[in-house]
């Protein structure tokens, strides 16, 4: 995010960004009270802003610190929980334990959504700081599996502990604060937090651990200290990305947490870029969006009016599929790599695209070559 | 190669888009219609998992809703004066896309009435959006009571797991003498955990004893030690609510461990070919509860149902078939009454509707459920389901 010209970029760069956030603002604005998009879009927009906080979580995680975890799913479903059971509305809930009543404190526990939000995130940081003990000794594929175990073992309890979480009989009735104001306006703050990070010597750190970790350690980093704080990040923000879609969504069970969850997050990661805020923010919107939007395949259509497609369903599935494949054949390390957007290089590119994408590559390799 | 292969996708891609743009104008012509002619259509939204995991019960209650409208048409013509258009959204089996599927139907597609979904946990997904927006939402196969509570715009029309559950320990317990009975249920699945404490709760009740209980989680393979353990209190039943596929497992690794006598009982979901197909020989003899049989007709359209049915696709009707058949018809009927697609006019006669179904009659409590006293027991015998008795609780 950093211009490596003059001040006076500088200064056109920041203009830049105000007038782009006020124009966020005013659409947000435009989409909360003129129904600008219409509910069904605007869920598709909230959906996205979650996925890309949750996306941005596994990022810290997996692209910044370079460590593969993929217990996502076992956070997101702390947070959802927690969320969820302190935003029912108190009458609403126990009548829906109607295989074993609730729990009594549970049953009359309530707090306001932003405080519900903090609390899964912190619980989910606190599970995350006991299960990360064990776990961050281990490295690549041992620490995924061994992650992805976690996740399942969180999801096996949450399953178990019936008068507490009413067990696959799920959870209703959860009140949908999350408009798009708590949605984008949390993903933004996550994606400020994940840039001040990257610039502080923690940070630095992490990415030193990812690059080299016997080389981090020479320097003087404390291994096991950084993972364990990352981990916690990713922990924190996928416990508020799961209250926020148990709020969303207006229903939780414990299936929803099922390990594919992970893989859909990974995706997004993986799609946008690991390493890139701005490919896992992007990434979560351009896949959620088109998953709603190719859904006009499904309904079966006609190519150039000469081959007509009758109506089957999962069609628009293949497809997304297939745009996947382009994406990863044509960029392997995602749309943003590990680059980040700024407006230099926004203008840069359609001019003599080439050149100055080479040069802007260059610069940022050069700059990285600094860092490390 | 790799040249010829960027130039295919990229023509692929394109005719993607051109294809998108045939779509979209489609799109645009048929919601232009829908705006500016809500007086020449009616529009059904069907939603139903028809990709991933419920798709098998998805697909076979569609094939009900589809009948429904082909009978209808033929047996009373438009709906209204005005022609009937299924709008069908897959919500993909996932929780999240059918909420957002829910809402594309209410908003995008603006429907006047929703039918579905399989899966109670899908419904729920969606009950919020149909409550919002004032549309009322007729479920077929969903039996979790969370459905219902504490939405006015949710109605069902199968009768619910308590009741279910009744049916089944009422049968155990005085039509086969039972009094010792142990239960191996599958403890991730909202259905099955529902229906064992249901039975449990009637079996008790009536005077017998759940000797032991085991659970299983889903896609579990093995059972063996479940059996040893249940069968070590020696009962006379066993009652396994769960998967149909784990349940055909399941009664193999019994009868292969050597235990003969002991009959297995399920509920609605182990009625399908699956049983038989995994479990072959093993599952003869086994109970389950079910919603209607050809064989035991409930009304006098049953016969007409199956007939159609069956010129239709080749294969006698699954019961999952006939709901979603109801569920049409019960939406045709109330709009007829009512004179109007508007939401609190179909809810005022929803309340004292009563509707001659393939499954039986149908009417709704004050909770929007379907009064239901009888339900149908079957059996496998020679590898097929054949009807053994109803049951009909007061």
């Amino acid at each position: 995010m950093k211009s490596n010209s003059s001040n006076k970029k500088m200064g056109l760069s920041t203009i830049l960004t105000i007038a782009s956030l006020i124009g966020i603002v005013v659409l947000l604005y435009m989409i909360d009270q003129h129904g600008f998009l219409g509910s069904y879009w605007t869920r598709v927009l909230r959906l996205s802003g979650v996925y890309a906080i949750s996306a941005l979580s596994m990022n810290l995680v997996n692209g910044f610190t370079g460590q593969f975890s993929l217990g996502h799913a076992g956070f997101m479903a702390i947070g959802a929980y927690v969320t969820s059971l302190l935003i029912i509305p108190t009458p609403n809930k126990a009548i829906q334990y109607y295989v074993t009543p609730v729990l009594d404190f549970v049953g009359k526990m309530h707090a306001p959504f932003w405080l519900a939000l903090i609390l899964g995130g912190l619980l989910a940081a606190i599970a995350a700081f006991f299960i990360g003990f064990p776990v961050l000794r281990l490295k690549g594929d041992y620490l995924a599996i061994a992650t992805l175990g976690f996740s399942e073992i969180i999801r096996i309890f949450i399953t178990n502990l019936i008068p507490i979480t009413n067990g696959p009989m799920g959870l209703k009735n959860i009140p949908a604060s999350a408009n798009i104001w708590w949605t984008t306006g949390i993903c933004t703050l996550t994606v400020v937090f994940m840039l001040r990070l990257m610039d502080t010597s923690y940070g630095r750190a992490i990415k030193a651990i990812r690059d080299d970790e016997t080389a981090a350690e020479a320097m003087g980093i404390s291994l096991f200290r950084h993972k364990m704080m990352a981990f916690m990040m990713g922990a924190f923000f996928a416990g508020v990305s799961g209250g926020l879609i148990a709020s969303v969504v207006g229903t939780i069970n414990p299936g929803f947490f099922r390990f594919t969850l992970a893989y859909e997050i990974l995706l997004i990661v993986v799609l946008g870029g690991l390493g890139s805020i701005t490919g896992s923010v992007v990434g979560a919107f351009v896949l959620t969006i088109s998953r709603e939007w190719l859904r006009f395949l499904d309904n079966g259509f006609s190519i150039l009016g000469i081959i007509k497609v009758p109506p089957i369903a999962g069609m628009r599935m293949l497809f997304f599929s297939v745009l996947l494949m382009i994406v990863i054949l044509y960029s392997r390390r995602g749309l943003f790599g590990s680059n980040e957007f700024t407006w230099a290089g926004l203008f840069a590119f359609p001019g003599k695209w080439k050149n100055k994408a080479a040069n802007l590559f260059d610069s940022a390799k050069q700059k990285a070559g600094r860092k490390k | 190669m790799k040249r010829l292969v960027a130039i295919g996708l990229v023509f692929a891609m394109a005719l993607t888009a051109l294809a998108g743009c045939g779509g979209g104008g489609g799109g645009g012509q048929t919601s232009g219609g829908g705006g500016g002619g809500e007086t020449d259509v009616i529009k059904i939204g069907v939603f139903q998992p028809l990709t991933g995991a419920y798709s098998a019960g998805g697909t076979i209650e569609v094939q009900g809703v589809d009948l429904a409208k082909k009978y209808c048409e033929e047996k009373f013509g438009k709906l209204l004066g005005k022609e009937v258009e299924l709008v069908i959204v897959d919500n993909k089996s996932d929780t999240v896309e059918a909420a957002t599927a829910a809402a594309k139907l209410v908003e995008d597609d603006k429907v006047d009435i929703v039918l579905g979904s399989w899966g109670s946990g899908l419904c729920m997904a969606g009950g919020d959006s149909f409550k919002n927006s004032k549309t009322i939402a007729i479920g077929a196969s969903c039996t979790n009571p969370n459905v219902t509570i504490g939405n006015d715009y949710y109605y069902r029309i199968c009768f619910l797991d308590p009741f279910q559950g009744t049916v089944l320990a009422n049968y155990a317990y005085n039509t086969l003498g039972a009094t010792k009975v142990a239960a191996i249920y599958e403890a991730t699945n909202d259905y099955a955990v529902g229906l064992y404490n249901f039975f449990k709760e009637a079996f008790e009740t009536l005077g017998g004893e759940i000797v032991e209980t085991q659970m299983y989680q889903t896609e579990d393979q093995d059972f063996n030690s479940q059996i040893l353990t249940v069968m070590a209190k020696e009962p006379e039943i066993i009652f396994a609510p769960g998967v149909e596929s784990a349940a055909a497992i399941m009664m193999r690794q019994t009868r292969e461990a050597g235990y003969n006598d002991v009959i297995f009982m399920g509920g609605d979901t182990w009625e399908t070919p699956m049983l038989i197909d995994l479990g072959g020989e093993f599952v003869e003899g086994c109970i389950v509860t079910t919603f209607f049989d050809p064989a035991a007709p409930l009304n006098d359209i049953t016969a007409e149902f199956v007939e159609l049915y069956t010129a239709e696709y080749g294969t006698p009707p699954a019961a999952f078939t006939a709901l979603g058949f109801d569920s049409y018809l019960t939406a045709f009927q109330a709009i007829t009454e009512a004179g109007s697609t508007d939401s609190d006019a179909i809810m005022a006669v929803l309340e004292n509707i009563v509707v001659k179904g393939v499954t039986g009659d149908i009417a709704f409590n004050e909770i929007g459920d379907a009064i239901k006293n009888m339900a149908v027991l079957k059996t496998v015998q020679n590898g097929e389901f054949v009807f053994m008795d109803t049951v009909t609780i007061e």
